[in-house]
């Protein structure tokens, strides 16, 4: 390239590594802060038996085929009767999450813990990385861009001259917030693969409704195919061991 | 990489007059958070190869593809080539954090790329 910019070595040593560093410290830090405000919360009874209810149909449909058929259907009448089954979930007695929402204060509180365990640390780096290391091209990345990428690249920089591969240290940033996700999850462990953009994302739908996976559970029960594989498992053995008398 | 014995998908290969498969779920999750961690691993080690190295442009993006593909071919080899019995499918072996990956790969490329080249 004919207009390569000479860079200082000091800003290497005293903006791109520093940074970085900071980055991957506040994040490790953010991850335990969030695991000491934590609050356990006791599940509530009536959410436990039927997350457990599902799960025992789910066993039921996934094993099905192992037991006979009019087992099958005496236990499927027991979750998915119209009247009385387990499964069933009679119609307007379905909590409604918003009102349950504002009936427990507790709820309300812990999202909002959560959300201030994500927006506080990133408040304040963002403040800590303009006031210490803005307005350096910091880094230039090894691949070249369109003009589109300079207001993401080189944000902080106003100079349409500079080559669009070169980076900003806010744009820096940026590129740090979302990359590091990978060595976060490698290095906290799976508790940390929720991050920000998912945890942003589940804003909008949060209030679980289990009515809702009782009536997918039942669903998914109706539409069984019982085909009992007992009887042909004597033709299976015989297989096997032909094959091992080989 | 948890790929011993018993942590196969399903709990019986059942072949002959039926091929009904039964899913450990468990197991399945498992698997894939392996393919996960093993592949970010690599692309990140990738990226800093990369940037050492001093790939610009393309030849770093076919680097990524090979450090893919290599990690694609040592998990197949780790599953003793019977994907099926461990993973549901070719899908989730060959594409499962593709971007994701990329994203780290990028970033540590950039960063080992500058720390020793363009100063």
């Amino acid at each position: 390239m004919a207009e390569d910019l000479v860079l200082d070595t000091t800003i290497r040593d005293w903006v791109l590594i520093p940074l970085s560093v900071v980055m991957v410290l506040i994040g490790i830090l953010r991850y335990f802060v969030s695991k000491l405000i934590r609050t356990f919360q006791n599940p509530d009874g009536k959410i436990v038996k039927e997350g457990q209810v599902v799960i025992r149909a789910r066993n039921l449909r996934s094993s099905a085929d192992f037991i006979p058929p009019k087992s099958f259907r005496a236990r499927r009448t027991y979750y998915s009767n119209e009247e009385n089954g387990i499964l069933h979930v009679p119609k307007g007695q379905a909590p409604n999450p918003q009102a349950q929402m504002f009936s427990d204060p507790n709820m309300a509180m812990d999202m909002m813990k959560k959300n201030l365990s994500m927006i506080i640390p990133q408040t304040l780096t963002f403040a800590f990385v303009n006031f210490f290391f803005s307005g350096f091209v910091a880094a230039k990345i090894p691949f070249p861009l369109t003009q589109r990428f300079r207001s993401m690249l080189q944000n902080g920089i106003d100079l349409s001259t500079v080559d669009v591969s070169y980076v900003s240290s806010r744009s820096w940033y940026f590129l740090n917030l979302f990359g590091l996700r990978g060595l976060f999850s490698l290095i906290l462990g799976e508790e940390n693969a929720m991050d920000d953009t998912q945890r942003m994302m589940q804003m909008g739908g949060f209030g679980f409704d289990p009515s809702k996976s009782l009536g997918a559970e039942k669903d998914s029960l109706d539409i069984v195919q019982h085909d009992w594989v007992l009887p042909k498992f004597e033709q299976r053995a015989e297989a096997v061991l032909r094959k091992l008398a080989k | 990489m948890a790929a011993d014995g018993n942590s196969g998908v399903f709990s019986q290969k059942l072949k002959g007059d039926f091929d009904a498969q039964y899913i450990n779920a468990k197991n399945a999750l498992n698997n894939s958070k392996v393919i996960y961690y093993s592949r970010t691993f690599m692309l990140i080690v990738g990226g800093i190869i990369a940037g050492i190295l001093g790939f610009t442009g393309l030849t770093g993006f076919i680097f990524y593809f090979l450090v893919f593909a290599v990690t694609t071919v040592g998990l197949t080899a780790k599953a003793k080539f019977s994907i099926h019995s461990y993973f549901d499918g070719w899908n989730s072996v060959l594409f499962d954090g593709f971007l994701g990956g990329l994203m780290s790969f990028v970033l540590f490329w950039t960063f080992a790329y500058d720390s020793v080249h363009i100063f």
